[in-house]
């Protein structure tokens, strides 16, 4: 790979990262969307749903990135993954891993 | 009914020593909320959760909710009324929500105080307004609020024309036809009017086999779309129009039979121009269509509350800052639901939900000195093409420049979708009913 790209592919990330943490939800803003069918604080006493609360970090990031790929089959939930950053799906498992 | 300056009098001519005090010094803030349905209640649970020392006070007419997502599912008799009362014990049990059931008929902003018939003055540190719709019948000539109660229902907040409209198609000749003339956009609950028409049809297969259901449109498309009419065509044999055919999966193809639904949209002559209630006939621009029932769910604006508080603008609904839903018109007040002009988020429970989450917490962080931080919203919808074929819309929005976006991408059920995915979608539809309901109310 030439300098040169290795300099703007350096730019490119430096400005995407930027970007993201420009205007960044928290986690409890993102998780409060979720629980308009997840539960309040992803707290959930029916079966349909998977409840959120407790979820760990690990198993809650590769649920969506699942979801985002196609990987896991879903309803909606590839579109509502589709909506979130790596970054603001990371904050949003860091929310849910810490619901008591 | 007072006018719009009577009403701001109303609110201004208060004695002061009747009035709550809404700040006394080291003393929680006064957030009061008007209206308990999910916006509302979901206000005022999300302050109490944000902030538990929060005062919060909700003002509602009625002392218990009639929920409208899901009320379609009474005419055909898979849910009673009853099971659409949502109580507001738990607002008040597990949170500590205050509630004053009366009717809010004063306001002044300058003092923030508002008032109720049953004269009291209550003061506020903010207010959010969650006034829902008014639905605007007179906008049909020939059509008329009175006239929605006793033989033309629109059924659109759930209560006594719910019941009506369940026995006027109860009662339907064998072979009648079922018109529901759609609302033009912006409206409550955009899939609604196609749910409603596909749940009749299903009914009727059952128990008026040879009844028709008519959909006379003002608009050429609606939300869920073509995978709303594919389920049609698949459940009913529904006629899918040329234009859409193309959208479709290989191998769907119109039998040119007469079908028991059937949907005009405005390119073909489906706009009311007006209707005769006593003959039940709607006169559209392709001509004179009688109905044996007719449901018509009228143009819509912002509550009537909405109005007398002047925080409508000309289109009949609420400006506000996106950021917070802070209203255009008066600082302090917040419009949510509904009422509120928010862009690309459509008018549905949903997004009630979610517009009072990021309004509670602007609030909470205005009332600490903090800036609110950055706002994001969704909206999924489950819709029902059959009481097994679900099918649905999904959104997250951002602020964009000032104005609430759509995050690009998919948003309905793929067109190929398997009837695995299908089935599973009704039966989050059903679930939903209860976990959202739990989310606002309890």
């Amino acid at each position: 790979m030439g300098t040169l790209m290795k300099a703007s592919l350096f730019v490119l990330a430096v400005l995407a990262a930027a970007s993201t943490h420009a205007a960044e939800p928290t986690g409890e803003a993102m998780a409060a969307t979720c629980a308009a069918c997840h539960g309040t604080h992803g707290k959930l006493g029916i079966v349909e749903y998977m409840p959120l609360a407790g979820l760990s970090e690990k198993e809650f990031v590769r649920a969506m990135q699942d979801f985002r790929s196609g990987k896991r089959l879903s309803t909606l939930m590839g579109h509502v993954a589709n909506g979130f950053s790596d970054n603001e799906i990371l904050a949003m498992a860091k929310y849910f891993a810490n619901v008591k | 009914m007072l006018n719009r300056r009577d009403f701001l009098k109303a609110g201004a001519g208060l004695a002061l020593a009747a009035a709550l005090p809404a700040r006394a010094a080291n003393k929680s803030a006064h957030v009061v909320v008007i209206g308990g349905g999910v916006g509302g209640a979901t206000a005022a649970k999300y302050l109490k959760l944000y902030d538990p020392e929060l005062r919060v006070t909700v003002i509602e007419v009625n002392r218990s909710y009639i929920r409208p997502y899901g009320s379609s599912e009474v005419l055909t008799g898979h849910a009673s009324i009853d099971e659409l009362v949502v109580s507001y014990d738990a607002l008040k049990s597990k949170y500590g929500v205050e509630f004053v059931f009366d009717t809010v008929v004063g306001f002044d902003p300058a003092k923030k105080q508002v008032r109720t018939a049953g004269r009291q003055s209550i003061a506020y540190d903010k207010l959010v307004v969650s006034p829902g719709i008014s639905l605007q019948y007179q906008a049909i000539p020939g059509y008329s609020a009175a006239v929605a109660e006793v033989r033309v229902p629109s059924g659109w907040i759930p209560g006594t024309q719910t019941a009506l409209l369940t026995k006027q198609l109860r009662a339907m000749r064998p072979g009648g036809s079922f018109v529901i003339v759609a609302p033009p956009n912006p409206y409550r609950c955009p899939p609604g009017p196609y749910e409603r028409a596909a749940l009749v049809t299903e009914w009727m297969r059952r128990h008026n086999p040879t009844g028709k259901v008519l959909i006379l449109d003002p608009k050429d498309s609606f939300v869920t779309d073509a995978t709303m009419q594919l389920g049609w065509h698949r459940l009913y044999g529904y006629n899918i129009p040329d234009s859409y055919l193309s959208d479709m999966p290989a191998g769907v193809k119109n039998s040119g039979k007469p079908s028991p639904i059937e949907w005009v949209r405005a390119m073909d002559g489906g706009a009311t121009e007006k209707i005769d209630a006593r003959t039940l006939t709607v006169m559209t621009k392709q001509g004179a269509v009688k109905a044996d029932v007719l449901n018509i769910i009228p143009p819509m604006k912002a509550g009537k509350l909405a109005f007398d508080m002047g925080l409508t603008d000309a289109s009949g609904w609420c400006p506000v800052d996106h950021r917070s839903f802070e209203s255009s018109v008066h600082p302090e007040v917040f419009v949510i639901g509904d009422a509120s002009i928010a862009d690309a988020m459509p008018k549905s429970g949903f997004s009630a939900n979610n517009q009072a989450k990021v309004t509670a917490r602007a609030i909470v962080d205005q009332l600490a000195g903090r800036v609110p931080g950055e706002p994001v919203w969704s909206n999924t919808c489950y819709a029902l093409a059959g009481s097994d074929y679900g099918l649905f819309v999904a959104d997250v929005f951002r602020l964009k420049d000032g104005k609430i976006a759509r995050v690009p991408g998919e948003r309905y059920l793929p067109i190929d979708a398997a009837p695995a995915k299908i089935r599973l979608a009704a039966a989050y539809q059903q679930a939903w009913l209860k976990t959202f309901t739990e989310d606002c109310f309890a």
